[in-house]
């Protein structure tokens, strides 16, 4: 079938097969492989992307499902420059990031836990990336760059 | 301590960019034109005599290239370090559930799904091992290749054994006040990389030699197996290493198979060859941290002296020996733990199984260990009512002391020193006092009650012993005035891109983003042995110095021809070389003027680990050229009516020497502590006659942010002469406390100590299993899904 989706603000035509998961819409079709894929069952969220603006494991969902919707993978987060944005940024700063494998779902978890909670407390953000594993960190330098991110922006919004 | 410009500064992680965008390409995200997809068929026996493999179907069906089975190998594809006894693809008998047996190519999935249904192959069900107790019975099948008397082996499925003497522990256990005796258990644990293996072999032009891009820890061992398995020169072989999505030692032995089945099919078809593994084939196929059995005896004084110790393991190494020699050789080094004693024997013995098989986990055998003697150490404090500190104060090594390995240990150690600053980051004493100690027979139902707990640790160095120890790094000044750094090791994760980065910048008073620290690849880099045992800062970062000096020296020349001064008279400052005439000159300049006179502006540098000698024969010697020493604090809260526990504080200080990149020591300490909370609390490989029961995420639970607190951890940067900078190590040592500390504090809160991990509900609740874990039928395979 000729499945349609809006990916990273890109209007994304493809044949394939009615059963084929948007993750492997994403990475066999659009070459999208920032997503990944780290379980298959919805247990991981290395597969994380927004969906209509929430957060889903894109293995879980058919493409078929997602089409004529909006997705936003890794590739489309980024400053305006292509350089890192604010998250990606404290990520690197707090020392978020080893293998680096469960990032790109992380920082998707991230964003979609501050554009729906802009002022999370520690506890909110660790049940914000509850669905998302990381094996290296600990997940403590992952929750300082998300609550460290939420007060610059907090702080930029005062500002105006 | 000199003025120090990066060396423990801020600074960020290396590749830390690349992956934050989602650009940072992993080996599944490889895709080439003509590219063909494999799997292996994999035995649904743990135990099984092949009496025919028939692939005529398979070569029929369109989109198949090619089949292969242990024969399209050399010897078999026999391989394996230190003890030879596995192959490429299984030969005669499959010994596992999971062992490979054929590997397929082909076009697509879907000619892949059905080339692996179409596999006829006549395995005869054999007998198998699976309680390790049982596996030296007389009556035991053989699992090993080994006769059942093998020359100096009483049987055949004893695949080694350890010892270490000191004294005579028999004769002091009836002056002992105390004398206890437990056994302890641990379960395999899986090391959960969230990238599963994966390999893309792509071959030469008329298949003259192959490259292979794989998420392996120690590329140089791989090419070593492809030369042996394939029957092809070094240089026929080229490994490089994308990045690796995390190993935790779990990315060897499985990875070398993987990556010498895609190489031998990318060979015989000509054309590049992928290999992924689904999560559930992973789970399947790779080895686990072995699954112990471990039996104390000690004693000590009314005032709390460690007297005598008297220690028997049995290490299940599963269907191959894989690295599992060398772990149990650590865990027998390790067994009675960083304290002094009178005497002292261990006793490990290593066995053949059918559970899966067993290798390199983070911790590495002393992970073990350590739960069940501080489990014991910690008893005999409550025994003798002494507080588990100040017990652990009075017994531990000092600088100076002798092991009970015979080894006179340097001023480098600390462990008195993390033992103190934990008591106090924690607030032990105050909480000591405030909870009260749990008694199972006074505790209503549904309390919730709250404990605390310690675990020290002491964690040898390197590879010790194990064999030979060096690392070479290698530095060249490109054209256009930027560093290409280079290293035997990889990074997988664990930050040593960056630690070299800022090592060389250090070393050659440059600012780091000159240096690009490539990623190891064999065609580049050098041999260095493997990246396992916490030593790429150590091994790695002193070869780096060793180089980076060489550079320096050469520059230094420069500046002083260009200056026409001695090359003690020239000073830095920054980048800036300045002359007896205070004369500045560039970095730019220095280089050009390098140039001009003809210097090779490319090093290597090679640094041996200092001698180590260790007795197989006698249990003693120098086992490590020096220990990492470090304890933690967990406090817990365990719900008395449902048994669950929830860790509401961590603190940790080890013993790292000078920190070289605090960011990335930190990560390590927290990430090695969470993982140690999973070993203690939920992590469970659980086999059923051999078949494992825990295939993905959903029923092989690791920690979630929820499950773990914020930890706090401080570093005890006492500066090791033989470490890179003073620098010693952290991976392994950060998670190998944690566990013992966690069942230690349900200890104090529930008074129930959990001798047999993980601390689950029921264990936690009524102190044993209510039943047996999996179920007795064949486990959900998963083998073939994508």
């Amino acid at each position: 079938m000729i499945i349609t989706i809006t990916v990273n603000g890109n209007k994304c035509q493809h044949e394939a097969p009615a059963d084929v998961s948007l993750l492997h819409f994403l990475r066999d079709y659009l070459h999208l492989t920032g997503t990944k894929e780290g379980c298959g069952v919805g247990e991981c969220g290395a597969c994380s992307v927004l969906l209509d603006g929430k957060l889903v494991n894109s293995c879980l969902i058919l493409a078929a499902q997602a089409d004529g919707r909006e997705v936003v993978t890794i590739e489309g987060i980024h400053a305006p420059d292509g350089g890192p944005n604010d998250l990606q940024q404290a990520f690197i700063d707090y020392g978020a990031v080893q293998c680096g494998f469960c990032t790109p779902g992380m920082i998707l978890a991230g964003e979609a836990l501050l554009r729906s909670n802009p002022r999370p407390t520690r506890m909110e953000i660790r049940e914000g990336i509850a669905g998302n594993l990381c094996r290296c960190t600990g997940y403590q330098q992952i929750v300082d760059a998300i609550q460290a991110t939420a007060e610059m922006r907090r702080e930029k919004n005062l500002r105006g | 301590m000199a003025d120090r410009q990066f060396i423990g500064k801020p600074a960020r992680r290396v590749d830390a960019l690349e992956k934050v965008l989602g650009t940072a390409r992993f080996v599944a995200d490889y895709s080439l034109p003509d590219m063909l997809v494999a799997r292996c068929y994999r035995s649904t026996l743990p135990h099984a005599r092949i009496n025919s493999i028939d692939l005529t179907g398979v070569e029929k069906i369109a989109g198949v290239k090619a089949a292969i089975t242990c024969d399209d190998f050399v010897e078999h594809g026999r391989f394996g370090f230190p003890i030879v006894d596995m192959y490429m693809l299984a030969y005669q008998r499959a010994r596992y559930v999971g062992d490979p047996i054929v590997a397929v190519a082909a076009e697509n999935e879907d000619a892949l799904e059905a080339a692996l249904a179409a596999i006829k192959i006549d395995l005869e069900p054999l007998p198998g091992v699976f309680d390790p107790r049982k596996a030296l019975l007389p009556e035991a099948p053989l699992v090993g290749e080994k006769p059942r008397d093998a020359e100096g082996y009483p049987h055949g499925n004893l695949l080694i054994d350890y010892i270490v003497r000191q004294g005579e522990p028999d004769a002091l256990f009836d002056d002992c006040a105390v004398r206890l005796e437990s056994e302890y258990t641990t379960m395999h644990q899986e090391h959960a990389y969230l990238e599963t293996e994966g390999a893309l072999a792509v071959p030469w032009k008329n298949r003259s030699g192959v490259t292979v891009y794989a998420c392996c820890q120690s590329p140089f061992l791989a090419r070593g197996n492809l030369v042996r398995t394939l029957g092809l020169a070094e240089e026929d072989v080229r490994i490089i290493q994308p990045y690796v999505g995390g190993a935790f030692g779990g990315k060897d032995d499985t990875m070398y198979l993987t990556i010498g089945q895609a190489a031998c099919l990318a060979l015989k078809t000509g054309r590049p060859v992928k290999m992924v593994f689904s999560r559930e084939e992973s789970m399947i196929a790779s080895y686990k941290r072995d699954a112990m059995i471990m039996n104390y005896q000690i004693g000590a004084d009314a005032d709390g002296t460690l007297k005598t110790c008297r220690f028997h393991g049995i290490v299940d190494s599963g269907a191959y020996a894989a690295i599992t020699p060398f772990t149990a050789w650590r865990s027998t080094i390790h067994a009675m733990g960083p304290y002094r004693y009178t005497a002292c024997h261990v006793d490990t013995d290593v066995v053949y199984t059918n559970n899966g098989y067993a290798g390199a986990f983070r911790g590495f055998g002393n992970t073990e260990v350590c739960y069940a003697v501080e489990l014991a150490v910690d008893e005999i404090a409550a025994r003798l009512n002494m507080d588990p500190i100040d017990l652990r104060l009075k017994n531990c090594l000092r600088p100076g002391d002798t092991t009970a390995h015979g080894q006179k240990l340097g001023d480098d150690v600390a462990i008195a020193e993390c033992l103190e600053q934990v008591r106090q980051i924690s607030d032990w004493d105050r909480k000591r006092q405030e909870y009260p100690p749990g008694d199972p027979v006074q505790i209503l139902p549904g309390e919730i009650r709250k404990g605390i707990g310690v675990a020290a640790v002491f964690h040898g160095m390197s590879l010790g012993a194990e064999g030979k120890d060096s690392a070479v790094s290698t530095l060249c000044i490109n054209d256009d005035n930027s560093l290409t750094l280079t290293s035997g090791l990889t990074d997988y994760g664990n930050g040593s891109r960056t630690v070299f980065t800022l090592i060389a910048a250090e070393t050659l008073g440059i600012n780091p983003d000159r240096i690009h620290m490539l990623r190891p690849d064999t065609a580049t880099g050098r041999d260095s042995g493997p990246t396992v045992a916490s030593r790429a800062t150590v091994l790695g970062g002193n070869a780096t110095r060793v180089t980076a000096m060489r550079m320096d020296t050469l520059l230094l020349t420069a500046a002083a021809d260009l200056f026409g001064c001695q090359i003690t008279n020239v000073l830095r400052d920054g980048e800036n070389y300045v002359g007896p005439n205070e004369e500045p000159a560039g970095f730019e300049e220095v280089v050009a003027h390098a140039r001009q006179m003809g210097l090779v502006l490319s090093t290597e540098g090679r640094w041996n680990a200092p001698e180590n000698h260790w007795s197989f024969e006698s249990g003693s010697g120098k086992p490590y050229f020096a220990y990492h020493f470090g304890a933690q604090v967990a406090e817990v809260q365990v719900d008395t009516g449902t048994g669950k526990v929830e860790v509401t504080g961590l603190w940790a200080a080890h013993n790292t020497g000078t920190v070289i990149f605090p960011q990335g020591a930190l990560g390590q300490l927290y990430g090695g502590i969470t993982q140690g909370l999973g070993y203690a609390l939920m992590e469970r490989v659980d086999f059923d006659q051999g078949f494992i029961q825990t295939t993905n995420f959903d029923e092989y639970l690791i920690p979630t942010a929820l499950d773990v607190p914020d930890i706090t951890g401080t570093f005890v940067e006492k500066p090791f002469t033989d470490g890179p900078f003073g620098a010693k190590n952290i991976a392994e040592p950060g998670l190998v406390p944690a566990a013992p500390a966690i069942i230690n504090a349900i200890y104090h809160a529930t008074g129930r100590r959990i001798k047999n991990l993980p601390a689950n509900l029921e264990r936690v609740l009524i102190g044993k299993d209510l039943r047996k874990e999996g179920s007795n039928i064949a486990c959900k395979l998963g083998l073939r899904q994508v």
